[in-house]
């Protein structure tokens, strides 16, 4: 009892870290144990006295599985056009509020309207507006564009960019206001110098406001990657938990949860969350020393 | 008129219409739920033609979303009040008290914020349903009852505030309790107000966890109520899904309207005035 009464700081100090310790201790580290564990077993949840220990099976069966890459292969196709979409639409409308000074603060509130609603609402009202039936496709084909309306959810590769072009509406809000902070931060004396320099709004955003963008630029990049890569609800909600026929539309937490739910097979899933685990960390880790690089 | 004028002229021209294209699925969804199904499927960009409040009926009658909006509000109330309240202690803990091994820990807790959410997924769905919380309530509050990221903003916040007044009330004979319920919580309601927000949203948004855990309908959150909803009613009655969504939206997008800097300042960490 003496130590104790001795060090009363130190006690205040577990106490309250003693919450964070037992959250990370059951919902960390014991579940990272369990995954570890269950990638050498054949489990499933209804009968798990039944798991058989099958080694490096499903590691191997993991790394050869065509369905495991080509879910990896949809998502970095999505975020491949996600990113820079996202990006553009997000900058493009930071730099023109930017412009407008107090007058531009009632766009900024309303395009972040799209950030707050929910993924299984956005998507609902997305399946009927992209559908043969529906305004996108019905404008395409009057002004031409289209020939005829696509039922793109049914084609092999239009899926993930289409899903992109319709996250990049949901999400360019937050962006735009990332990009928007940085803006405000950049010095007002080089912003004036441009304009006393005659040059024009183009090369005045080109060349004094967006390269002083870079931290901004950086940030959204390593968030939209870690995030972007564990993409669930929007394709469930679109093709279910297959992914659609030809499988265009599987993402890697979906095949995940294809595998582990639908099919039951907790043992394989664990070894494609692990696998995919390690991928987001050492692309998470690649981006982050090449964005170092540059600077 | 100068050409500074037309220039801004212009870009507001952009802007309005940019604003409308980006409005007009959520006007979409309001003008549907007040049509009738047939309507829908024939002309889906046309006003109704008699306001038909059907879809708003039913979805109290057939949907029970009452039900629905009361367990999101229960679950995602509880996810934010456990939050605010540890991660602001385990951030006392590292910023205001001293002790052996602090930075190494605070280096740890930064380290799990690397660690990619879906490689737990099925381990924890294991150990869970192991313990019989399938169908509960507290599988949709405990685990997410903390969060690394929460904790690395009140610390941030509680660094700014000046340790004087830590020590000025230890001399007066305040314990640690009392410095951090009385002295520093009082200080930090701009951070409570952001961890507030994100869990508050993040819980309330949440679908993949009650799409796991829940399959009672008496446990259904509104977005996997909606979702499920959606697949059951038929073509008829696709009012009632817009009804449903609408519903869903509406108090969210007020709420966000009203607090909408504080919004700002959670989800991208900007503070614009």
């Amino acid at each position: 009892m003496t130590t104790i009464k001795a060090n009363p700081e130190r006690n205040w100090a577990i106490l309250f870290i003693i919450p964070w310790l037992l959250h990370t201790l059951c919902f960390l580290a014991y579940p990272l144990f369990l995954a570890l564990k269950n990638s050498f077993l054949h489990l499933n949840i209804i009968s798990p006295h039944k798991a058989a220990f099958v080694g490096f099976g499903n590691w191997i069966l993991a790394i050869q599985d065509v369905n495991f890459w080509k879910s990896l292969f949809n998502i970095l196709l999505n975020q491949a056009i996600f990113i820079p979409c996202s990006l553009f639409v997000g900058l493009l409308f930071a730099l023109l509020i930017f412009e407008l000074g107090n007058k531009g603060v009632f766009y900024r509130i309303v395009f972040f309207i799209p950030v707050v609603t929910s993924v299984p609402v956005a998507y609902i009202i997305f399946r009927d507006f992209a559908s043969t039936q529906g305004p996108i496709q019905q404008l395409l084909v009057a002004i031409g564009i289209l020939s005829q309306p696509v039922d793109w959810a049914f084609t092999r590769f239009l899926p993930m960019p289409i899903i992109a072009l319709f996250n990049s509406w949901k999400w360019f809000g937050i962006q735009m206001l990332i990009l928007l902070g940085g803006v405000y931060g950049i010095s007002k004396s080089s912003i004036e110098a441009s304009c006393v320099d005659g040059a024009n709004w183009y090369r005045k955003m080109m060349s004094i406001i967006i390269p002083q963008l870079k931290p901004q630029i950086v940030f959204i990049l390593t968030v939209n990657i870690i995030n972007g890569l564990q993409m669930f609800t929007e394709v469930f909600i679109v093709f279910g938990s297959e992914g659609g026929i030809y499988g265009a539309g599987l993402t890697p937490v979906l095949y995940l949860y294809d595998i582990g739910f639908a099919k039951n097979n907790m043992g394989y899933a664990s070894s494609i969350g692990l696998l995919l685990a390690i991928v987001i960390f050492s692309l998470t880790s690649l981006q982050l020393k090449l964005t170092n690089k540059d600077s | 008129m100068s050409k500074e004028k037309v220039f801004k002229f212009v870009i507001h021209l952009f802007l309005i219409f940019s604003l409308l294209v980006c409005l007009y699925p959520f006007f979409y969804m309001v003008n549907n739920s007040l049509k009738t199904g047939m309507e829908i499927m024939n002309y889906p960009f046309n006003f109704p033609e008699k306001v038909n409040y059907s879809g708003y009926v039913q979805v109290f009658s057939e949907l029970n979303i009452v039900r629905l909006f009361l367990n999101s509000t229960f679950i995602a109330l509880s996810v934010t009040i456990l939050n605010l309240v540890f991660n602001s202690m385990a951030a006392y803990s590292l910023e205001k008290t001293q002790f052996k091994y602090k930075d190494v820990l605070f280096k740890f807790i930064l380290f799990t914020m690397m660690i990619p959410g879906v490689i737990l997924l099925i381990p924890t769905y294991i150990f869970l349903f192991r313990l019989g919380w399938k169908n509960t309530y507290r599988v949709l509050i405990i685990p997410g009852a903390l969060s690394a990221y929460n904790i690395f903003l009140f610390k941030q916040f509680f660094q700014q505030i000046d340790n004087a007044y830590v020590e000025s009330a230890k001399i007066d004979g305040a314990n640690h309790f009392q410095i951090y319920s009385k002295i520093i919580l009082p200080m930090a309601i701009p951070v409570l107000s952001t961890v507030a927000i994100l869990c508050f949203m993040g819980s309330w948004n949440d679908f993949m966890g009650p799409l796991l855990w829940i399959n009672d309908e008496a446990l259904y959150t509104l977005q996997l109520g909606i979702t499920k909803f959606r697949s059951l009613i038929p073509g008829t009655n696709l009012q009632t899904i817009y009804a449903s969504i609408t519903f869903a939206t509406v108090p969210v997008v007020l709420f966000y309207m009203l607090f909408q800097n504080q919004f700002v300042k959670a989800y991208t960490g900007v503070s614009l005035k």
